[in-house]
């Protein structure tokens, strides 16, 4: 691996697919997660294409892992057709389960040092957060655990790389204030994760041609993602055992309460359409509103 | 500023054609396309010819994308029989004009514009990237500007470039030529309307309906009553698991008898003879109402699941590879498929009170102007260093029962990467090196020479095939002119000297109502046989045409009217195939979010093409 090449790292989720037609419930209401089908999670898609951007602009390697079961394989390879990574990385041991956010801050804080033959990443890109109940906490925390600057919220980014520093843009919604754009800049290496309302802006003829044989290169080396796989356990990463999985989660889940219904403070009334009459008494409603 | 030598415009056809030849020329070129991805703005009948002209060289598909082509391109089917049906209500009389249809054809395929361009596409890609062009979809053209002896290509979405010469194959509503004011916009006289359904129909279903042995077609033509008094006629195409069926009419006769454009599908979809060649078995849900909600969801949901498998099933059956069913080892035999559709049906009529009807079942909705290159070619088609072809150019071959654009604009697509490659080699793309020797070119297509003059042995084949007929059942004011055309002799002087006075001024006499309207109607009444319909068709409103279409809105309009109150703007209320256009107290105003930018309201409008990725997005074309 060429040192003076930037090395962008991505982490990634195996989410549950909650678009319609696919999610499986149980009676009770709860996910059934054995009948749900899995894809990569939206936000680590937005971050797929973040680390693309930066392969297309300024010929970055990209290496992308994952902490899961095996099936996670296909996120991986889902990946992979988004950013065109060199490396495919997947954390997987029975000793991972029952991970709070910190433990598996843990095990991939170990795996992105692992990444690029054990050469620094300039770069580790994430979600914003994963959709089946993560808090966004995750990311943060493996920034903290790896010593990189993080930067949170961002929607579009550039890499100086004679500098080696990157200028972003960061999204600020706090509730009861205006929404603002931070700008900032930061020495490499960072740690980002990206808003998902982030979109690749290739601006140039030439960059769209990149982005197009990259695009196709990436789903040609997916079709034989294994030869891209390496699979990590606890022990390969050199982790603790003690900080990892259940023993190394402090978060206690003491209570899984449903999100109570909100009540609707608005009445509807259902009016026939098919009869004109009662389109009359909906023109009389509105004019009645209309006039407070 | 990034340079390139050769920029194309529009990937349609033409476009495509053109990227891939100039590739294989060893020159480096570029695409730019509007559309969110290749095929998505594309509308075709359509059926693609390869011709061959004893006169002249004409460049066909095979040339340009590989004498493979008939083996691996994602075609339809090789149309084999080729009918016009006259009709007048249930009463029909067909003619059968296979021999005029391989008048000069070496094969002609039914084809989907989204099923063919992408696979054009991944071929020109492949030769661009050799020489450091490709394709970029997603971008808009939106000014070209010579600034210093350069030109200056802007867009909605990119960084301005500069190229040395540029194609411009973005179709018949071209923003190129407007952009330079190489032509005028083409008026309704030059044009005709298109609007065409998608109708689903299993693939073993239709072979058997059409006569037809497996991958081959048939392409069906109608005049008569079905054109509701249009200069124009009604087609359906035979796909591999689709029909196309649409409309054809010529724009001026549109515009001085308005109707709306679903008026003139349903108008062909309630024919009887149509409506037995769509028909199919269609499930129908029954309204559970005296169900508590919690009910209506259970059977919603598993009546979804089984319709889907029913229906995924049914599919499987009646397609070519039905075999693969068995050798999944999931069937012992093809019987055993059948009764398990059977069994599915029992369950889903007995269980959820689902009812098995006939019907059809349309997937798509589209319309677009189509060029008649006898009216409307350009008679120079460059202006500085760029040069039209295909629609852009105004050239198509629009004739009787003939519409040819697609093989049309190939030949075209051809001569202009020879005249660029020449200019690349020389470095010279002033006007008179370029565009002339590009018109040349163009002069020499016998197409071009088609679209000139009426061909005597064309003429001849036509009338062959109506021989038979006695001249007494045509419109007696007719009949003298029809015996003087029938002799040869007499024809043959009469033909040189509509040629020689411009075969245009003659057109009136041919394209006429009586020759789409009264004369067929008359042929079905005293020759035809009468058709039965098995069934009504319940045809789609409007409003489910369009909410079946997908579209990527733009918040800013990409039409601006004119004059809202003009005759023109009025009659497009009609005469719009998604009604973009309302009267508002004396107003015509626009609503541009279902706008499928067929070009209809072109004349009347300052009109562009939505910016990159935005509007209609076809899935077939
Ligand atoms: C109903 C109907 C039936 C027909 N039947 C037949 C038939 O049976 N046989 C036959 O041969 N022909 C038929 N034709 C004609 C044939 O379909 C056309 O001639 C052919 O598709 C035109 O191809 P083209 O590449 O010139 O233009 P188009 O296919 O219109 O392509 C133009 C492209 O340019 C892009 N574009 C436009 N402006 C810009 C811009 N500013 N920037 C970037 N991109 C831009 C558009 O998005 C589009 O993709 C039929 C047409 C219709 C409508
Ligand atoms: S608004 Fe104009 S271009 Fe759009 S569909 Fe209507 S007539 Fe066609």
């Amino acid at each position: 691996m060429k040192q003076d090449l930037l090395n962008v790292a991505v982490i990634i989720k195996l989410e549950p697919d909650f678009s319609e037609g696919n999610v499986s419930y149980n009676s009770d209401g709860t996910l059934n997660r054995a009948e749900t089908k899995n894809i990569l999670g939206p936000h680590s898609a937005v971050a797929c294409n973040a680390a693309f951007y930066c392969k297309v602009r300024y010929g970055a390697h990209v290496s992308v892992g994952t902490m899961g079961p095996p099936i996670a394989e296909s996120a991986l390879k889902q990946a992979q057709i988004l950013s065109d990574a060199e490396e495919l990385n997947l954390y997987s041991d029975r000793m991972f389960a029952g991970a709070d956010t910190l433990a598996t801050a843990e095990v991939l804080k170990n795996g992105v040092e692992k990444m690029f033959g054990g050469n620094k990443s300039d770069i580790v890109f994430s979600g914003h957060r994963a959709s089946d109940g993560e808090t966004g906490q995750t990311g943060p925390q493996t920034a903290w655990k790896l010593g990189y600057t993080f930067l949170g919220n961002v929607i579009d980014f550039e890499i100086d790389l004679d500098r080696k520093a990157v200028v972003a843009k960061r999204m600020i919604s706090l509730q009861g204030m205006d929404t603002i754009i931070e700008e900032i800049e930061s020495p490499l290496p960072v740690f980002i994760t990206i808003d998902p309302s982030y979109k690749s802006n290739f601006n140039t003829v030439s960059q769209r041609l990149t982005a197009n044989n990259f695009g196709k290169e990436a789903r040609k080396h997916s079709e034989s993602s294994g030869q891209y796989l390496k699979v990590y356990d606890g022990k390969k990463l050199e982790l603790d055992p003690r900080m990892v999985g259940l023993p190394g989660s402090p978060t206690i889940v003491y209570k899984v309460e449903k999100i109570p219904r909100a009540k609707a403070n608005r009445k509807a009334e259902i009016v026939d359409p098919s009869n004109p009459d009662n389109l009359a008494q909906v023109t009389e409603k509105i004019t009645e509103i209309s006039r407070g | 500023m990034e340079q390139f030598d050769v920029a194309i415009i529009g990937g349609g056809s033409a476009g495509l054609s053109a990227l891939k030849k100039l590739s294989d020329l060893n020159k480096s070129a570029i695409l730019i396309e509007a559309g969110n991805g290749i095929g998505t703005k594309n509308v075709s009948g359509g059926i693609l010819y390869s011709k061959n002209d004893s006169q002249g060289k004409i460049y066909n598909v095979e040339d340009v994308f590989g004498s493979d082509f008939s083996a691996n391109a994602p075609v339809e089917r090789l149309i084999k029989r080729y009918l016009l049906h006259a009709t007048s209500k249930n009463k029909i009389f067909t003619i059968d004009m296979t021999r005029l249809h391989d008048y000069k054809t070496n094969f002609a395929y039914s084809v989907l514009l989204n099923r063919l361009t992408p696979w054009f596409a991944e071929l020109a890609t492949e030769s661009a990237e050799r020489h450091g062009g490709g394709i970029v979809t997603g971008v808009h053209v939106s000014d070209i500007q010579w600034i210093d002896n350069k030109t200056i290509v802007s867009t909605n979405e990119l960084e301005e470039f500069e190229v040395k010469s540029i194609i411009a194959a973005d179709g018949i509503n071209s923003e190129v030529a407007q952009i330079t004011s190489a032509r005028g916009k083409f008026t309704p006289e030059e044009v005709y309307f298109g609007v065409k359904v998608i109708i689903k129909l299993p693939e073993k279903i239709i072979e058997e309906r059409f006569h037809l042995d497996s991958s081959e077609g048939s392409a069906h033509l109608f005049a008569g009553d079905v054109t509701l008094n249009h200069i124009g006629g009604g087609f359906l195409y035979t796909n591999r698991e689709t029909l196309s069926l649409g409309a054809v009419y010529h724009y001026n006769s549109l515009l001085s008898n308005p109707v709306t454009p679903t008026q003139l599908i349903d108008e062909l979809i309630k024919n009887p003879l149509i409506s037995e060649y769509i028909k199919d078995e269609v499930t129908l849900r029954n309204g559970n109402d005296g169900l508590s909600k919690e009910d209506q969801l259970k059977i919603h949901l598993g009546v979804s699941k089984l319709l889907k498998t029913y229906n995924e099933l049914r599919d499987k059956y009646f397609s070519s590879n039905n075999t693969k069913l068995v050798e999944s080892g999931k069937f012992k035999n093809l019987d055993e498929v059948k009764s398990k559709i059977d069994s599915i049906k029992h369950d889903l009529n007995e269980k959820f009170g689902i009812q098995f009807v006939n019907n059809y079942v349309e997937l798509e909705y589209s319309a677009k102007l189509i060029p008649d290159g006898k009216r409307c070619m350009m008679k120079r088609p460059y202006f500085k260093n760029i040069l039209f072809i295909g629609d852009a150019a105004g050239r198509g071959i629009f004739i009787g029962p003939k519409i040819e654009g697609l093989n049309v604009g190939i030949d075209d697509a051809v001569r202009a990467s020879i005249a660029i490659s020449r200019s690349i080699e020389s470095n010279n793309f002033d006007s008179d090196y370029l565009g002339n020797y590009y018109e040349s070119l163009v002069n020499e297509s016998p197409y071009t020479r088609e679209m000139n003059s009426i061909d005597e042995n064309y003429l001849n084949l036509f009338l062959e095939s109506v021989e038979d007929i006695p001249m007494g059942v045509i419109d007696p004011s007719l009949s003298f002119g029809l015996q003087f055309i029938k002799n040869k002799f007499l024809r043959g002087i009469c033909l040189r000297l509509a040629n020689s006075f411009g075969s245009r001024r003659v057109l009136p006499l041919i394209e006429s109502e009586k020759t789409y309207v009264q004369i067929p109607i008359r042929l079905a009444n005293k020759l035809g046989d009468t058709v039965h319909s098995t069934f009504v068709p319940s045809i789609p409103t409007l409003a489910d045409r369009i909410a079946n279409l997908q579209y990527d809105d733009d918040s800013e309009s990409h039409i601006i009217v004119n004059n809202k109150k003009s005759e023109f703007m009025r009659k497009l209320i009609l005469l719009c195939p998604t009604k973009c256009y309302s009267l508002e107290g004396n107003d015509v105003v626009l609503q541009h979010e279902g706008c499928v930018e067929c070009g209809s309201c072109s004349i009347g409008t300052i009109w562009k093409h939505p910016k990159g990725e935005k509007g209609i997005k076809y899935r077939y074309g």
